[in-house]
C-alpha cells in the first residue's frame, strides 16, 4: 500500500512539473504581457516601460524565469502577483479555500445522491420509472451550467429568501461565530444545488450502466439463483462489483466539478479562484494565473490520488496488482 | 420407461415439468424456440441426466426450472410443479425461498458464478443467512464444515479469500458448497465440470458422487458426456433443438437406433472413419521443429510481503516435431504447456535454450500459427469474417485483392464455412463455427506449424470430435503439422501420433497413445484414471 501510494505521489509531482512547463511555454507563446496596455499609453515614456519590464523580470529568457519561480514556488510564494503586487499564493490560498468550500459539498452530495438512484434504476430495466428517469437525465445533461447559475439567482431574486450571490452578508460580520457559520451556509445553498444539479446527471448514468452491465454477469445470476433478495443483490453484490470504473470517475468528478465551479462562482459572485482566474487572464497576470491553474492541477490530482486509494481498498484483484 | 425407477409413487414426485416450451426473442425480431414441449419428471433422491450437443436447450431449461431466465427469455406453455406448487405462481419472495433454500444450481463456469470483489466467506454466509435465522457464530460454523464437506483442508484461508486466488476448481468447490449449504431437497448442476482440467473433473465428479450418496438429494445433471451420467443418473434425457427426442436409462439408450442419440453417446465414431495416415508415410523423417533446453521462469510478487518468488514454468524442454505429424502436449493447468506453445509461437522470449523452425533460429513469425482456447475473444469482433480471414494474406500483401478474396472463400469453404457467410460478424457465428474461422485464418498464412492450444476444450465431445476430423482431414491434403495441446485426454488414440507430457515444467514422458494406459510416471496415471473415471473416449479407444 505504502508503495503503491509514494509511487503515485512520485506520479503527481512528475505531472505538475510538466504542466507548469507548459503553462510557461503557452504564456511565452501569447501575444502581449502585463505591460501591453501601459505600453499604449502615450504619457508614459518608453524608458518606464523598459525599467518596469526589468523590474517584473519580463525582460529576462523563459528558462531564467522559470529557474525563479521554481525558486519562488520552493519558498511557497508561487511567484509574484503584477497586479496586486504580493506573492500569488497568499491570494490564492483563501481563494482556494473557498471554491473547495463549494465544490467538496457539492461533489459529496452528487455522489450520494447519485449511487442509490443509480442502482436503483439499475434494476428497474425497461419498465416507465426508467423511461422516466432517462428522460430526467437527458434533460439535466442538455442544460449549460451557466444557465443552471443564471436560473439559481433568478430564483434568489424572485423568492427573495436566498441571497444573490456573494459569500457572506455584510449584518453577519459583527455577530458571534455560530451565526456567520449559518450566513455563510445559506450563502452555499444556491451555488452547491447550482453544481450539484449540473454534475449529478452524468454521474447518474454512468451508476446505472455499470452496474446493469454488472447485473448481466453470471455471478449476478447466480446470487439471484441463491435466492438473495433484491436489495442484498443490487446493493451488497452488483454495486461492489460494479464499483470499479466509478471510483475512477470519482476522481474524474473533482476535475469536472471544480471547472464548472469556476464558472459558477463568476456567475454568482462568490469569491473564489474563478474571479480571480478570470481577472488574472484579462491582465495577463501571469504568476497568478500559472498558480491558479497548479492549484487546480494540485485539486484534480488530489481527485485521482484519492480514487487510488478507493480503489486499492475497493478492489481485491489491485491490491494483488499493486 | 418413463419413470426410470418403478417405486416411487406420485406423492414423493416433487418435481414435474410439463410439455413446457419457451422461446427466446432476438434483438432482430426473430424468435428462437428454446424449449419445445419437455415433460420432465423427479422423485425424491432421484437423479435425471441431461445430454445433448450445445445448443440443444440443456441450459435453457435449468434456468427455466427456476424462473431465472434473460429478459428476453419467455415461457410460452406447459408449466413447472414443486412439491405440488406451479412456479409461476409463486410470488417473488416464495420463488426466492425455494431458490437456493429447497433448490439449488451449480453454473457452467466457477470462474464466473462468484463476485470477483467480494470474500468468499462472505459470499457463502449470505446465502445461508438469506435462508435461516442463524446467529453470526452458528452461520461460521456451518461455512467451515460445508468446506470441509467439499474438501477444504484449510477453511480459514478459503473463507478469506477472493475469487481470483482460487484455482477454477476450488472455485467450483466453493460454488457448490454455496449451492448445498442450505441442504437443499434438488441440485440442478449445469455442466459443472467442462469449464475444469480432467484431473479436476475426476475429483468434482467424485465429491458430487459422494454427495448424493450422503445427502440422498435429487439431482438433474446436465451435461455432454454420456460417460459421466453412467453412474451418476438413473434416468437420461436425450435432447436435440429444445425437445426430448430420447430417453431412458444407459443401457437402453445404447441400444437406439437413433443416429443423434448415437452421436451424443459416442462421439469417437465420428473420428474412427477419418482419414488417417499410415505411420510410416505419416512422418516424413525430416524434422520440422526442433526444441533445446528452453526454459522460462515468471517472477511473482505478492503485497505485504516483500518476498519476490519466481514460478519455474518451463525447465530444460528439448523435444522434436516431424514434418506432418501431429504431437500431443498434455499435462494439468499450470505444467507449463501453454508457456511451451507461446514461446514457440513468439508471444514469450525463454530465458534460455533454443527453438530451431526448419533448423533457422530466426524463423517467420508467420509461419507458427496458433488456434487460441477461446476463438470469441480472439477475433476482432468488428470485422466481418472474409476481414478476418484475409488479413494475414493483406500483412504479407499476398497477391492482389481479388486473388485474397477468391482464397478466402476457398479457405472457408474448406473448414466447413457457407462462403454465402463471408460478411457476417463474428457474434452471429456459433462456438464451433468460431473456432473454424479462426482456424481459416490461421490456415491463410499457409504455416508450416499450427499450435492448437487448448482449442477445443470449451467445446462439447460430439463437437470436439467433429473438429478433430475436420483437422485430420485437412492434414491429410495439405501435409500439415500439429502441436496439439491439451489438458485432457479426449480422442488422443485418434488424433495424436505422440504424446508428451508435462508436469511442473518438465516432460516427464513421451511415448505413443496407446501406451499411456500402461505408463508408470505418476503424472500420466493421474490423468489417464481421471480420462477413465470421466469414462471420455481417450486412449482405450483403438484405432
Amino acid at each position: 500500500m505504502i508503495r503503491y501510494l509514494a509511487r503515485r505521489i512520485g506520479h503527481a509531482f512528475l505531472l505538475l512539473f510538466g504542466v507548469s512547463i507548459l503553462l510557461f511555454l503557452m504564456f511565452q507563446a501569447a501575444p502581449g504581457d502585463f505591460l501591453s496596455e501601459i505600453r499604449l499609453n502615450e504619457q508614459i515614456s518608453p524608458q518606464t516601460v523598459a525599467h518596469l519590464r526589468a523590474q517584473y523580470g519580463l525582460d529576462q529568457p523563459m528558462p531564467v524565469r522559470y529557474w525563479k519561480w521554481l525558486k519562488s514556488t520552493a519558498k511557497g510564494e508561487l511567484g509574484y502577483s503584477f497586479a496586486y503586487n504580493t506573492p500569488a499564493a497568499e491570494l490564492l490560498w483563501p481563494r482556494a479555500r473557498n471554491t473547495l468550500l463549494l465544490s467538496v459539498p457539492a461533489l459529496l452530495l452528487s455522489w450520494l445522491i447519485a449511487v442509490p438512484l443509480g442502482v436503483l434504476a439499475a434494476g428497474w430495466k425497461g419498465n416507465w420509472a426508467d423511461r422516466l428517469f432517462s428522460g430526467g437525465t437527458s434533460v439535466l445533461l442538455a442544460l449549460p451550467d451557466v444557465l443552471i447559475a443564471l436560473l439559481a439567482l433568478l430564483i434568489a431574486l424572485k423568492t427573495g429568501r436566498f441571497p444573490v450571490g456573494g459569500m457572506t452578508s455584510v449584518s453577519a460580520q459583527d455577530q458571534d461565530n455560530w451565526a456567520r457559520l449559518r450566513d455563510l451556509a445559506w450563502h452555499m445553498v444556491l451555488p452547491v444545488a447550482a453544481l450539484v444539479i449540473g454534475s449529478v446527471a452524468i454521474i447518474l448514468r454512468h451508476v446505472r450502466a455499470s452496474v446493469r452491465e454488472v447485473l448481466e454477469s453470471t455471478y449476478m445470476r447466480a446470487a439471484e439463483g441463491h435466492g438473495l433478495s433484491q436489495r442484498k443483490i443490487l446493493f451488497g453484490y452488483a454495486l461492489p462489483a460494479a464499483a470499479n470504473p466509478l471510483i475512477s470517475l470519482f476522481g474524474l468528478s473533482v476535475a469536472f466539478l471544480l471547472s464548472v465551479s469556476l464558472l459558477v462562482e463568476v456567475v454568482m459572485s462568490w469569491p473564489g479562484m474563478g474571479p480571480l482566474l478570470l481577472e488574472a487572464i484579462l491582465a495577463r497576470d501571469l504568476f497568478l494565473v500559472i498558480g491558479a491553474v497548479m492549484f487546480s492541477t494540485l485539486f484534480l490530482i488530489g481527485g485521482n490520488l484519492l480514487a487510488d486509494v478507493l480503489l486499492y481498498v475497493f478492489d481485491p484483484r489491485i491490491r494483488r496488482q499493486a | 420407461m418413463t419413470s426410470g425407477n418403478p417405486g416411487f409413487s406420485k406423492s414423493e414426485e416433487f418435481l414435474r415439468v410439463s410439455s413446457l416450451s419457451m422461446d427466446y426473442h432476438a434483438a432482430n425480431g426473430d424468435v428462437i424456440h428454446a424449449l419445445h414441449n419437455v415433460d420432465l419428471k423427479i422423485g425424491a433422491g432421484e437423479s435425471v441426466g441431461v445430454l445433448g450437443e450445445s445448443g440443444s436447450g440443456k441450459s435453457s431449461l435449468a434456468q427455466t426450472l427456476l424462473h431465472l431466465l434473460p429478459g428476453n427469455g419467455q415461457i410460452v406453455s406447459g408449466r413447472v410443479d414443486y412439491q405440488g406448487r406451479n412456479l409461476a405462481k409463486l410470488t417473488a419472495q416464495q420463488l426466492r425461498k425455494i431458490r437456493g433454500g429447497e433448490i439449488a444450481l451449480i453454473s457452467q463456469e466457477p470462474a464466473l458464478a462468484l463476485n470477483p470483489v467480494l470474500s468468499l466467506g462472505r459470499q457463502l454466509a449470505d446465502v445461508l443467512k438469506t435462508h435461516s435465522n442463524l446467529s453470526h457464530d452458528e452461520v461460521l460454523l456451518r461455512c467451515g464444515k460445508i468446506l470441509r464437506d467439499v474438501g477444504f483442508p484449510d477453511t480459514e484461508r478459503v473463507m478469506r479469500a477472493y475469487p481470483h486466488e482460487l484455482s477454477g476448481g476450488q472455485r467450483q468447490r466453493v460454488a457448490i458448497a454455496q449451492a448445498l449449504i442450505c441442504g437443499p431437497k434438488l441440485l440442478i448442476a449445469d455442466e459443472p465440470l467442462s469449464a475444469l482440467d480432467t484431473a479436476t473433473q475426476a475429483d468434482i465428479l467424485e465429491l458430487l458422487q459422494n454427495l448424493k450418496r450422503e445427502l440422498g438429494l435429487a439431482m438433474i445433471f446436465i451435461t455432454h458426456n454420456a460417460g459421466m451420467l453412467s453412474t451418476l443418473a438413473d434416468e437420461i434425457l436425450v435432447m436435440r433443438n429444445g425437445a426430448v427426442t430420447a430417453h431412458g436409462s444407459l443401457n437402453e439408450l445404447q441400444d437406439s437406433a437413433d443416429e443423434y442419440v448415437q452421436r451424443v453417446l459416442f462421439p469417437e465414431k465420428n473420428l474412427l472413419s477419418a482419414p488417417h495416415k499410415t505411420s510410416t508415410a505419416a512422418a516424413d523423417e525430416k524434422s520440422l521443429l526442433q526444441v533445446r533446453n528452453l526454459s522460462k521462469r515468471f517472477v511473482q510478487r505478492r503485497m505485504l510481503s516483500r518476498k519476490k518468488f519466481a514460478v519455474q514454468s518451463l525447465e530444460e524442454v528439448s523435444f522434436n516435431l516431424k514434418k506432418g505429424s501431429t504431437v500431443a502436449v498434455i499435462g494439468r493447468s499450470g505444467s507449463g504447456k501453454s508457456t511451451l506453445a507461446r514461446c514457440i509461437a513468439g508471444f514469450e522470449m525463454p530465458d534460455s535454450g533454443k527453438i530451431l523452425l526448419e533448423g533457422q533460429q530466426e524463423y517467420r513469425q508467420r509461419d507458427v500459427q496458433m488456434i487460441f482456447q477461446d476463438a470469441a475473444t480472439s477475433l476482432n469482433p468488428r470485422f466481418t469474417a472474409r476481414q478476418i480471414i484475409a488479413e494475414p494474406m493483406e500483412i504479407a500483401r499476398w497477391k492482389t485483392e481479388v486473388d485474397r478474396t477468391a482464397r478466402t472463400l476457398e479457405l472457408m469453404e474448406e473448414v466447413g464455412l457457407d462462403a454465402a457467410w463471408a460478411l457476417r460478424l463474428p457474434v452471429e457465428f456459433s462456438g464451433g463455427q468460431r473456432q473454424r474461422l479462426a482456424l481459416a485464418r490461421a490456415l491463410a498464412a499457409e504455416p508450416k506449424l499450427l499450435i492448437l492450444d487448448e482449442a477445443f476444450s470449451g467445446f462439447d465431445l460430439p463437437l470436439q470430435a467433429q473438429m478433430m476430423r475436420l483437422l485430420m482431414e485437412l492434414q491429410s491434403r495439405h501435409g500439415l503439422t500439429y502441436l496439439y495441446i491439451s489438458h485432457d485426454l479426449n480422442f488422443i488414440s485418434l488424433f495424436a501420433e505422440e504424446v508428451i507430457v508435462m508436469d511442473a515444467g518438465r516432460i516427464v514422458e513421451r511415448t505413443v497413445p496407446a501406451n499411456l494406459a500402461h505408463s508408470a510416471v505418476p503424472a500420466t496415471c493421474e490423468l489417464v484414471e481421471a480420462s477413465e473415471k470421466l469414462h471420455v473416449p481417450g486412449v482405450e479407444a483403438t484405432v
